[in-house]
């Protein structure tokens, strides 16, 4: 697997859109090309963010907040 | 985060007001579901405070993290709450009412975006139908290409190149955005 190749499969691996049968593959070739391949995955990783921001952010009920900063403060004090 | 990882309550509260909004507009559009989106949110910052002691900033931004751990609660959600069938229904409308997954969540006219929002919203919809539809059923319903193609009733090959061009548009539309997220 090139560099080229190695960069469109890792697009996929991030959405967790890889097949079974290409993990493998992707996993050697990730090891071959080291810390560029590490550099680039996590770049990849924005990807997440950006679908994330493309979204109209949506209310929550306030008692969400209140239940959960309860439950922190429940587990502090423990 | 490394308020957080102190164990500051006031650093989760403040962490909560940010990003909650976000969160749970990715929560819901996964699971379609407002009360299950709510009790989901609360136990993903739940797992936010429990889990950060392993978030790294060297790997990423808190936000992608974050984003990440939603995303899988969210679809493993889905399927353990046994609502996969009922969301699958709702996407199936979806499908047929309106190819274009984005573009029903909400119109421009409709809200206003940040400018971030808008840049990422622009670059997306500039994607044909297709892609888009593939990436969100990969991304936001957790399918893998089998699944799609047998969703879209589409060439396993043809998913494959249509995930492969979309993502690598949407990567390089987003790059003078990447350091900011």
């Amino acid at each position: 697997m090139n560099f080229e190749r190695f960069q469109n499969q890792s697009r996929l691996y991030v959405i967790g859109a890889l097949e079974p049968e290409e993990v493998e593959e992707f996993e050697k070739a990730r090891k071959k090309f080291g810390k560029k391949a590490e550099d680039f995955i996590a770049k990849c990783y924005a990807l997440h963010e950006a679908f994330a921001l493309s979204l109209r952010p949506a209310k929550s009920s306030d008692a969400i907040k209140d239940r959960l900063m309860a439950m922190v403060k429940a587990k502090k004090e423990a | 985060m490394e308020r957080i990882q102190a164990r500051e309550a006031d650093a989760l509260s403040q962490l909560y007001d940010r990003y909650n909004g976000i969160l749970k507009a990715l929560i819901l559009r996964v699971i379609h579901n407002e009360a299950e989106a709510d009790d989901l949110l609360q136990e993903i910052f739940m797992e936010i405070w429990n889990q950060a002691k392993n978030f790294s900033a060297q790997k990423g931004k808190p936000l992608g993290w974050m984003v990440t751990l939603a995303r899988r609660r969210a679809i493993d959600g889905l399927r353990k709450k046994q609502a996969y069938a009922r969301a699958e229904e709702r996407l199936q409308n979806e499908i047929e009412q309106q190819p274009d997954a984005w573009v029903h969540n909400a119109t421009e006219e409709e809200i206003v975006l940040s400018d971030t929002r808008t840049l990422i919203r622009k670059v997306i919809m500039g994607l044909p139908p297709a892609q888009q539809l593939a990436i969100d059923l990969a991304f936001f319903k957790g399918m893998s290409q089998r699944e799609i193609a047998a969703k879209t009733n589409t060439p396993l090959g043809t998913v494959k190149t249509r995930l492969e061009l979309g993502l690598k548009k949407i990567y390089d539309g987003l790059k003078d955005l990447r350091d900011e997220l």
